[in-house]
Parts: C-alpha cells; structure tokens; sequence
C-alpha cells in the first residue's frame, strides 16, 4: 500500500526556518512509523534526523508527533493510522535542535529536580541487606515505576507548553515513584519541591498526559495523589 | 502503616498550595450561592423588577447581607485568583510575575473593600 509521509524538517545550518518534506512511500499494514522513517532515511535522505535506540517501546528515544499525538514512532502502526498522508513533527515545548530532534535538557532539569533516587539514611536491616517492603507497599508504586522518559507526556501538557519551568507530568511520575516508596524518607523535602511555584500546583488536569503515556500509566491520577499528599503532609495512601 | 507512610504531619506551607486549596474551597461553597442568587434574582423576582427599593428591603435583612457579602468575597477571590493563575503561565519574568501578584492583590482588595463598604453602608430607599 502507499503512504506519503509529511516530515517537519529544519536543518539549523542550512534553513532560517522549519518547513515539511513529503516523501511517497510503499508500506506494509504492519510496518511502524519508525520504520516509515527508516525507509525515508535510507532510500531519500540520509541526513533526516531523529531518535531511535531499542525500537521496541522500552528505551523512551522515539517520541514524536505522529498526526498531532505524542506517540513513540516504534509503537505506532501503519493500519493504526486513518489519514494517507502521515504528519510526523518533533515534540511541542523543547527547543528544536534538527529536523525530529529536540533539546531533551530542560525536561532532564525536571526530572533531576524532583530527586529522582530513593533517599534513607537510615542504618541498614540487622543482616546488612535489603529493606525489606511487602507485596501491597510494592504495588502502591508499581504504576509510576513504568515511565521510560520518553517525554510524551511532559509535551503534551498545556501547561509546559506555557511555562517551561512547570515540573511537568514525567517528573511528577517520578517524584510519585519516590514518595510513595515505603523505604523512602524524603517526603517533607519531595513535598516542599512538589508545592513550590513551579510545582504540582501548575497541573490543570488536562490530562492530555495520560493519554500521550506510551506506558499507560494513569499520569493525571498520579498527579492528584501527589496534592492529596501535599495537603495531608504526607504520602497519601 | 509502616515505614516512610507514617511519618509526622509536614504539610508544605506556601502561598501556592493556599491558593489551591483556596479554589477548590470557594468554587465548593459557590455552588450553592451562585445557584440560590440566580434563581431567586433571575427567576422569582426577575431582573425588570428589581430597583433601589428592592435592593434597600433585602438587604434590611443581615441574612442576605451575610449572603451577598459571602458571595462577593468568594466569587471575585476566586476569580481574581483564576485570573492571576492564568496570567502567570504566560509571563515568565520574576518583576513580571511580582507585579501581576501585587496588582492582582490590590485590585481584589479595592474591588471587594468597595462591595463591602456598599454592604455595610447599606441602602437607603428615596
């Protein structure tokens, strides 16, 4: 079958400003848009460029636009798209760097503000090993420890769009995965970040994130439990 | 609960989470002040009827102006509040920001003094 492929293109070298580059294509029902992309790469033009690594949904590298939706290119079939012309652009909200690919800098700033690592200082268990946690302290954070960074959710959110300083959905997974962590001791230090100005209160409930997240993960519930916690002082359960 | 859950109270105090708890608060008691204002201005007395003398026999009575006073503070904080939400996701600078807080302040504080004033003061029908 035929597809034509509608590609944001920019080369900051060479153009003053972005335009789109339409490519015909012979597809398969099964190919995956990364494929699609591939298949431009290697028979139109070598210098397209965009991120790729594991190309099956787990290294979070291929986010992209595909028809207006934040979706990993390796996740999204040909037969799942409707339209014949396929409009592949980089991620809204992150500063440009060439054709697909943007500055993922600012949205690692985030993630890195939220203390993204289990934080107790507390002598370890008596056999000097594990701290131990039970099946259901496990499962209360099971959800948020699924997020690859891929930043789908992060730029699709409206308030991000506005205010780059907002954390922003994937930090807040992150910062959800930690607090509510049983062998954490963080929270009052999390819960001062998560409350400040540019924190948990800028969500607006979109939930544009929840349905970007290639992962499924309930975003915008996540971030709900994160103001319950605020509110109660502590991770509420 | 064990571990990292049952730790002491240590609720973040800062303006934002206020402000947010604010809205949530006031939006819930609007409900039913916005609902009962309506009705009875809009439907059971109709807005053609309503003049100076009206507005001087309702509020003779402290019930209705508790009501509007609630209303007032409640409606225009909400609001202003809204208001200075949405104006902060589109100015970046710190004097920026500083200057919509403080403005937003003042005009809430002025605008609500005044109504307030109106509701004291009271009306006295010709």
């Amino acid at each position: 079958m035929k597809r034509t492929l509608r590609i944001f293109r920019f080369h900051p070298e060479q153009d003053t400003r972005p335009h789109y580059a339409t490519y015909s294509l012979e597809v398969q029902p099964t190919d995956r848009v990364l494929d699609l992309l591939e298949q431009v790469r290697a028979e139109y033009d070598p210098g397209l460029a965009y991120r790729r690594s594991c190309a099956h949904g787990v290294c979070g590298s291929d986010a992209m636009r595909i028809n207006g939706r934040n979706a990993l290119a390796c996740k999204v079939l040909v037969q799942d798209l409707s339209t014949p012309v396929v409009t592949i652009e980089p991620l809204l909200g992150l500063p440009l760097i060439k054709d697909l690919v943007v500055d993922m800098e600012p949205f690692f700033a985030h993630y890195r503000a939220v203390l993204p690592y289990l934080i107790n200082d507390e002598p370890l268990p008596a056999d000097g090993r594990e701290r131990l946690q039970t099946a259901a302290e496990r499962d209360r954070f099971d959800e948020t420890t699924r997020c690859i960074l891929c930043a789908a959710c992060t730029t699709s959110c409206p308030s991000f769009w506005a205010n780059g300083q907002y954390l922003g959905p994937a930090a807040l997974v992150t910062a959800h995965r930690f607090l509510f962590d049983s062998r954490d001791r963080a929270a009052p230090q999390r819960l001062q970040i998560l409350s400040a100005r540019s924190g948990v209160w800028l969500c607006r409930t979109a939930f544009n994130c929840t349905e970007a997240c290639p992962r499924e993960i309930h975003i915008t519930r996540a971030i709900a439990e994160i103001k319950q916690s605020i509110l109660k002082g502590r991770p509420a359960v | 609960m064990k571990g990292g859950l049952a730790m002491q109270n240590t609720a973040p105090r800062n303006f934002e989470t206020f402000a947010w708890r604010a809205m949530r608060i006031s939006a819930f008691l609007l409900i039913p002040l916005v609902w009962g204002h309506m009705i009875l201005q809009d439907v059971v007395v109709g807005v053609h009827n309503m003049d100076l003398g009206y507005v001087a026999e309702r509020w003779a009575s402290l019930f209705w102006r508790i009501y509007d006073g609630l209303l007032l503070g409640l409606a225009f904080a909400h609001g202003v509040n809204g208001l200075r939400q949405v104006l902060r996701d589109y100015l970046h600078g710190e004097i920026a920001r500083r200057i919509v807080n403080w403005g937003a302040l003042a005009f809430w504080l002025i605008l609500t003094l005044v109504g307030f004033a109106a509701l004291i003061a009271g009306v006295r029908a010709q």
